[in-house]
Formats: structure tokens, sequence, C-alpha cells
């Protein structure tokens, strides 16, 4: 049995009026000129374009082949000079850098650090002859600026010698 | 010039013949594919546009997708010669074309469908009247033929081209042939009813 006998309906008409607007429409012509106006476009659009033009017909497969060959060999000579130069084992020179200076920027000097010190009371001796008046006893609530105001204002007496 | 260098030069030296060879035989491939496509235009054209139109059901779409189609061919023009069928590969490429131009459009009413087709159905020598209800009539079967699922739809379609066997859509669906008959066999069953329930 042919493919076109099975594809015919059944005794239903329903089905066969499917079949039949199918067919029709399967079977309409196509429009003049559908062709060539096909071809027109076909002619107008753009072509498949390079990107690299390359100046001459693509060469065989031996120019591709001797690219590869001599990338390569530009390459593994150029890994073989520096082998060449670079022994291994070598011990290399130290070399002494500049000595860095400070953090901020500015080498010492050769200065040597000297931290100040607070100026500290200065103690003077009692005077030799001293009075029962300057014997009095200094009350000890008194501070050492009043007692030196107290020192400068007695005047200067010679040590006691015994 | 020493015997290495003279070895060497020749080596490196492409021959003007081989040169003029390959840009010969580019030419004449080239010229080759073109040839082949014009072939393929003016054989399968008139076929393409049939299934595109029996789709989108609109002449100026099915023109544009059977142009479309043609185009893609152009873009893959260098694997022509591993096509075994091209009648039933250019069927495919348009039925995937026409399918997803009818998915991307709006649902079609059915008067534009009616205003088309008594537009393009042949005369026969019908009258206008006749031809504007035989055209409403074919019409509103096509809303039927809609209203299946779209696998039996699309094999319901296909098996209306006289030139396209089972095995034949098989391929342009991607399923195998039991599939095409499993499918075709629920569509006219699915379409009588429809047709049975309109009729009430």
């Amino acid at each position: 049995m042919s493919y076109s006998n099975q594809k015919s309906f059944s005794k239903d008409s329903g089905i066969g009026e499917a079949e039949v607007t199918l067919r029709l429409i399967a079977s309409l012509p196509a429009p003049e000129g559908l062709a060539d106006r096909v071809q027109a476009a076909l002619h107008a659009a753009p072509r498949r374009t390079r990107v690299l033009a390359w100046p001459v017909p693509p060469a065989g497969e031996w120019l591709r082949t001797a690219a590869a060959a001599a990338i390569v060999f530009v390459v593994a000579g150029g890994g073989w000079g520096i082998y060449a130069h670079v022994q291994p084992g070598q011990a290399v020179p130290a070399i002494a850098g500049p000595r860095v200076g400070a953090p901020g920027g500015f080498s010492e000097g050769g200065a040597v650090r000297r931290p100040k010190t607070l100026v500290g009371p200065t103690v003077t001796t009692p005077p030799a002859t001293a009075t029962q008046k300057s014997k009095a006893p200094v009350k000890t609530g008194t501070t050492i600026a009043s007692r030196a105001r107290a020192t400068a204002a007695t005047p200067p007496v010679a040590p006691m010698v015994h | 010039m020493s015997a290495s260098q003279a070895v060497f030069s020749g080596w490196m030296e492409i021959p003007e013949s081989a040169v003029h060879d390959q840009a010969r035989t580019h030419t004449d491939r080239s010229q080759a594919e073109e040839e082949t496509l014009a072939a393929l235009v003016s054989q399968y054209s008139g076929t393409l546009y049939r299934v595109a139109f029996s789709v989108l059901r609109n002449a100026s779409d099915a023109e544009d997708a059977v142009q479309e189609a043609f185009l893609r061919v152009l873009r893959h023009r260098d694997t022509l010669g591993e096509v075994r069928d091209q009648r039933v590969w250019l069927i495919r490429i348009v039925w995937n074309i026409v399918l997803d131009r009818k998915r991307r459009a709006k649902t079609r009413p059915e008067t534009d469908d009616v205003a088309e087709l008594a537009r393009v159905l042949p005369s026969g020598g019908l009258s206008a009247e006749e031809r504007a209800a035989a055209a409403q009539h074919h019409a509103h079967v096509l809303a039927c033929v809609e209203k299946l699922p779209p696998k039996e739809c699309q094999v319901l379609m296909l098996s209306a081209f006289e030139e396209l066997n089972s095995v034949e859509i098989a391929t342009v669906l991607g399923i195998t042939e039991s599939s095409v008959r499993s499918r075709l066999f629920r569509a006219r069953n699915l379409m009588a009813e429809l047709l049975h329930h309109e009729r009430q």
C-alpha cells in the first residue's frame, strides 16, 4: 500500500473536508517571479567577509607547516639562549646596597641622641650663720618656689667653719 | 650563494604556478557553489513557498521565509556537498523558519485567512459569491486545524504535501516514522471530533 493511499482519509466527511482544504493550500502555485526575486536577494546579500584579508589566495598546507616550524624554532632558540647564559649553581655576588636611613627619609648624619632632661630643683646649701629667725622651721606646706624666694631675700652668709 | 642558502631560498619560495592553481581552484569552487545554489532556488523555491504558505497563510510572509531559508543556505554553502537529500533539507530549514515566525507573531484572526484565501484560491469557474463562501469554509477548517495540539497539527499539515512521504516528514520533524504515523492517526481522530462538534 502506497503512502498516498495510506494518507487517504476515512469515510468521515469532516476529515475529508480538512484533507481537501489542506491539500488545496499545499498545492497553491508559487507567485510569478519568486525564483528571480530570491536570486536577486541572494546576490544582494553581503558575502562572508574574512577577518584578515590575506593578499594571496590560501596557500598550501606546507606554508602553514613552515610558519609553525619557524615559530617553534624562534621560541626554542630563545629558551636555549637564556639557558646558555645563566649557568645553574653559580654563586651570585652579594651587592652592598646603600644604607637605608630612617623611615622618614633622612639619615641621622652620625648624630648621637641626647635626651633632654627636665630642669630639676636646685638644692641650695643653708647659711652657716643661721640666726634663730632664719632657723625658724619652715612650714611644711611651703613649696620649693617659696623657699627659693626666701633664700634670695636673705643675704648670703659664709658657712660656719668648725 | 652557498648550497644551503640555495636550498633554503628554494624551500621558502612560493611557486607562481601553485598560487595561480590555488586561486583558480578557489574561484572554480565558488562558482560551482553559486551554480548549485541557483539550481536549488529554481528547483525548490515553489515547494518551499507552499510549505511556508501552509503555515503562515500570507503570501508576502511566505516569500520572506523562502528568501530567509536560501540566505541561510548561502551562509552554509560550504556544507552543501555533505547534504544527502537537499529537498528535505531545504524543507526542514523553511519549516523551522516558519514555525519560529508563527510563534512570534500574534494569532491570526480568521477574517484575515478568509480574505487571503479568497485572493489566492483558484477561481475554477466559480462566481464571486461562491468563491467567498469557499474561502470562508476553508478558513473555518483551517481554524479547526489550528486548535489541534502542535505536534498533531504539524504532522497533519505536512501530510497534505504530496511530495513528502512519511519518512521525509519524520526527517523534517526530527522524529521517527512510527511517531509520524501515530500522530497522524491522533490528528485525524481529533479533527473529526472537532468538525463534528462545530456542526452541532
